[in-house]
């Protein structure tokens, strides 16, 4: 009889198999040579002669063997993976439920998690577009007692920092707003101001033309500008005969000589670029020559062996040694103390809390859908029963069968990741923004091959563990089982999806207390005044052209003239011009100092201060800011020698807490002019509900003036002052004057909300669909022991049972279920509550009414999710029950 | 038999031919070849089991394990279809060949 297949080929094999083939042929051979009457010994040595080298023969064989046994082998395993695949197929598409079930689920699991890596992916771990990234530090002076982050640097400053740090390369930059003419309309451009060699050490090529030149920041220096890839790709329609070209800006001609790469809006999102010997105010003997002048930042390029740990001490030797010989210098911040922070993390440390704790809880989402898919493969496994068990009786092995049901879940979860891939897609456009809440990195959050690899990895870790838990965590093998034809579940196995529900409503809690909490301190931020009434105001910046408007007397009569004439047009109850309004900017500006008349003055350190805010005389009506002591403004309060002023409610009550402010006098240039109180105007929460109220001193804008003028506008009516309306007053009074920034004071307030809201919603999607998808699993457990215990049930009804009593027992056991899984989740959330408080303001990560709420919340989602299947229990018709058993 | 007096492949198709009739073991389409080609062909005989391994590595011979005629376990190897197809064309090849060499010497001068 003839053996069809060797395939049992190891080296071993081959070995042998190689050797007896020769020796075959050598033999039968000899016999021949016999035949023709040699004796044995001459007939074997001949036909040894004539074969040749018997073991360089051996030896080539041997190598074609091996390698026709790969080959086979390759095929045998693409052809029986292939086969396992088709075979999946068919049996998934028999079950269309089951697949679209677990489909939907893995889809949104690993959509979820996809979408929040690609955020860390962007954001946290790509490298920056810049050459020299992981030399770059920006350097920062914080001001502990002023609770401000950085007060700058000045460049009498830099220079010093410059010649102390000789390996160091110190590069200086501020931005400034231009009006940039030429080329079409007048444009407003936001405009970096740096050193000339900032491009060089940051590592950025340009993609057009030449960044500044050595030199090309010195005095004298024949004006230039770099554009930014953004800007000469919106405004410029990216036309690359712009190098070469020249625009007008504060009244000179600057040559366009480059065009930048796309890189991150840092530190500021910048429209052009020029080197400061360009910028009028950086050039200005004044600020070249005042030690105070801190109007610029340093970003530094530190030598390869430094860290900026090392940077940072020697940097702060030399602070040390500047405060000591300039003491004036630091005057009310002498405890400035120099930081030196990796550009990069500058860029994403107040990122990375927040996406560690999305990405945990996606994860957590994703944890909860693996377990409601693990249950229905459970579920669909023992319906497979027969199925299966036929396999077995065909010979199919253990592992065979292993093989399959493995397969059949990576398959779906592979599917289900590519749906999930296009769910992130889909969201990819809202998570940038959000993410640009936090971070100037947003726009590099994109789907590119890491994020991929990142689905693929988790649809496979998923397919993995829903796939293979069903069938090892059961105590008796699931196959060992089937083999010996067992028909119904045992105990074991209902425990296991007792276990399962209790993990998921664990996890789900632990979700949902996470939204929860951002929901509530979201609600309050929402709740707290803000002091003000944002309702039907308009508002709009102009930044006024320097050159045009060189006076503060100049700039005061514009002020003027635009109140008066807002004030005159149709739908305006009252108008204002002010340097800032509630919510113009997310963060408290610098403090000025000030002195009061009649107490003594304490040390430079503890010398009080407020923000300035300059506002004409209609503001507090315009704004709705009530007055509670004193008066407001008048049209009259324009005397610039003796200036009237305004506390704000929280100030005044510092400063004079047992009497009024009213009559006080105080000075903000040391006892030179003195000015005195009018009013005590309620408290503002300009920079949104989440910062403490800032004390505030108004000043009238008719005594003072700025160049940076918000126009507020309150309208009888909703936007019965249209846009076009308010560019058309302003350029009645000048024509080349852009208006920038329009926008309702509502809008702003909203924007400053911002932040908080999306969090909020974000994370309650995320509880939103952890919480449906284990209802839908403790639904499905319900459903299926009630369709267990039926002839159960039945029996119990024949004996007499009310109807009630047996809804209360199916009740009683799904609610035990939830009861034990939110106790966990409760002590899983108190710990993960830590993570959450990063996220969230004004919030004790213990709120307990967030906890009771959601505990509530998944009470009665449990009593409903197990309703259906209790009311079906209660249905059941014992005649029937017991037939059926 | 393979060999500077053999062309390359000949070897090759005089394999695929002996296997043509049924499998057949190593022995056998030696002696085949010995006897068909008058011996005419006889360098090294053990040259012929690396090309059959060739030829099974790819995919033109496929091996079956049996008893041979003296009662001992033997290789046996047989065409498949691949092999059938590789036969036929390098046959047809052979034939042209030889038709054009024999054409070219026995032409008279011209």
């Amino acid at each position: 009889m003839k053996r069809m297949f060797r395939l049992s080929i190891g080296e071993r094999g081959v070995r042998r198999d190689v050797a007896s083939e020769i020796a075959f042929y050598i033999d039968m051979r000899a016999r021949e040579l016999i035949a023709d009457g040699r004796t044995p010994e001459q007939a074997r040595a001949e036909a040894a002669a004539a074969f040749g080298n018997i073991a360089r023969i051996e030896t080539a064989c041997r190598d074609e063997r091996r390698r026709d046994v790969r080959r086979r082998a390759w095929r045998e395993g693409v052809g029986s993976v292939a086969a396992d695949v088709r075979y999946a197929i068919r049996t998934l598409v028999h079950a269309p439920g089951y697949t679209a079930a677990a489909l939907f689920t893995l889809a949104l699991g690993i959509g979820a998690n996809s979408a929040i890596f690609s955020m860390v992916n962007g954001v946290l771990l790509r490298r920056l577009p810049y050459a020299n990234a992981d030399h770059l530090v920006v350097l920062q002076q914080p001001v502990a007692s002023l609770g401000i982050g950085d007060i700058a640097f000045s460049p009498l400053e830099v220079a010093d920092y410059r010649a102390a740090m000789p390996r160091t390369e110190i590069g200086e930059y501020h931005s400034m707003s231009f009006d940039l003419l030429g080329h079409g309309e007048p444009r407003h451009v936001q405009t970096g101001v740096v050193s000339a060699d900032f491009f060089r050490e940051l590592g950025v090529r340009p993609m057009l033309g030449r960044t500044f030149a050595a030199g090309e920041d010195k005095d004298g220096a024949a004006p230039v500008l770099v554009l930014s890839y953004q800007f000469w790709v919106d405004q410029l329609g990216a036309d690359s005969s712009i190098i070469g070209q020249s625009f007008t800006m504060n009244d000179r001609q600057h040559v366009v000589i480059g065009v930048l790469p796309p890189l991150p809006p840092y530190p500021d999102r910048n429209d052009v670029w020029m080197p400061i010997s360009s910028c009028p105010f950086r050039s200005s003997p004044q600020v070249k020559s005042t030690r105070t002048a801190r109007m610029v930042s340093i970003i530094a390029r530190l030598p390869d062996d430094t860290t900026p740990a090392d940077a940072q001490r020697r940097l702060a030797l030399v602070e040390e040694r500047l405060q000591t010989t300039y003491p004036d210098a630091y005057k009310g911040v002498s405890d400035a103390r120099i930081t030196a922070t990796p550009v990069h993390s500058s860029m994403t440390d107040s990122a990375r809390p927040a996406f560690l704790v999305l990405l945990s809880i996606a994860g957590l989402v994703l944890l909860v859908a693996c377990i409601n898919v693990a249950h229905l493969t459970l579920a669909r496994q023992l319906r497979r029963q027969r199925e299966l068990a036929i396999r077995v009786a065909l010979g199919a092995g253990r592992r065979r069968l292993l093989r399959q049901l493995v397969t059949e879940s990576l398959l779906l979860s592979i599917v289900g990741g590519a749906i999930g891939l296009l769910v992130a897609r889909v969201a990819m456009g809202a998570l940038s923004r959000f993410a640009s809440r936090f971070t100037v990195r947003s726009d590099a959050i994109v789907l590119d091959w890491r994020v991929t690899l990142f689905a693929l990895g988790v649809a496979i870790i998923a397919g993995l563990v829903f796939g293979v838990l069903p069938i090892v965590s059961d105590r008796q093998d699931v196959v060992t089982r089937l083999r010996d034809g067992a028909s119904t579940a045992g105990t074991g196995r209902v425990r296991l999806r007792g276990a399962l529900v209790v993990g998921e409503v664990a996890l789900a809690f632990a979700v949902l207390v996470g939204a929860g909490l951002a929901v509530h301190s979201f609600a309050r931020l929402l709740e707290t005044a803000p002091g003000y009434d944002p309702q039907n105001v308009v508002t709009a910046r102009l930044v006024l052209n320097f050159t045009k408007y060189k006076t503060r007397h100049e700039m005061r009569a514009l002020g003027d003239q635009l109140v008066r004439r807002l004030e005159a047009a149709p739908g305006v109850t009252s108008a204002a011009v002010a340097n800032a309004f509630p919510a113009s900017s997310s963060q408290p500006r610098n403090l000025s100092l000030f002195s009061i008349r009649g107490q003594p003055a304490p040390d430079s350190l503890h010398q009080p201060r407020a923000e300035v805010n300059v506002v004409s005389a209609g503001y507090f009506k315009t704004v709705g800011v009530p007055i509670i002591a004193g008066r407001a403004f008048t049209a009259d309060d324009r005397d610039t020698a003796n200036v009237v002023l305004v506390l704000s409610a929280s100030a005044a009550h510092r400063y004079f807490p047992h009497e009024s402010a009213v009559g006080k006098q105080l000075s903000f240039n040391n006892g030179k002019s003195w000015s005195t109180i009018v009013g005590v105007a309620g408290d503002v929460r300009q920079f949104g509900p989440a910062v403490d109220v800032p004390e505030q001193v108004y000043a009238p804008f008719a005594s003072t003036g700025t160049n940076d003028l918000r126009i507020l506008v309150r309208e009888s009516n909703r936007a019965a002052l249209g846009a076009r309306l308010l560019d058309g007053i302003v350029h009645s009074i000048d024509p080349l004057q852009p208006v920038i920034d329009v926008e309702t004071l509502e809008d702003a307030r909203r924007d400053v909300l911002a932040s908080p809201r999306e969090t909020a919603l974000l994370l309650s999607g995320f509880a939103a669909l952890a919480l449906s998808i284990a209802a839908a699993g403790l639904g499905g457990v319900m459903a299926y022991s009630v369709g267990q215990r039926t002839s159960e049930f039945g029996i119990r009804m024949a004996l007499g049972a009310e109807r009630a009593s047996i809804l209360r027992l199916v009740m009683a056991q799904g609610i035990s279920l939830v009861v034990v899984g939110v106790a966990i989740g409760l002590g899983g959330s108190l710990a993960f509550g830590a993570g959450m408080s990063k996220l969230l303001t004004g919030l004790p990560r213990t709120d307990p009414l967030t906890y009771a709420s959601v505990a509530g919340l998944f009470l009665v989602v449990a009593v409903l999710a197990c309703l259906i299947p209790a009311r079906r229990a209660t249905a059941i018709d014992p005649a029937s029950a017991f037939r059926a058993s | 038999m393979a060999g500077s007096d053999l062309f390359v492949g000949t070897l090759d198709v005089l394999i695929l031919k002996a296997v043509s009739w049924g499998p057949t073991h190593g022995y056998a389409i030696g002696r085949w070849i010995r006897q068909t080609t008058n011996e005419a062909l006889q360098v090294q005989e053990g040259a012929l089991y690396p090309a059959l391994h060739r030829l099974q590595r790819k995919g033109l011979l496929d091996e079956e394990w049996g008893l041979s005629e003296t009662g001992r376990e033997a290789k046996y190897y047989r065409l498949t279809a691949a092999g059938r197809r590789e036969l036929r064309a390098e046959a047809a090849r052979w034939h042209e060949h030889a038709k054009a060499v024999s054409l070219a010497l026995s032409a008279a001068k011209p």
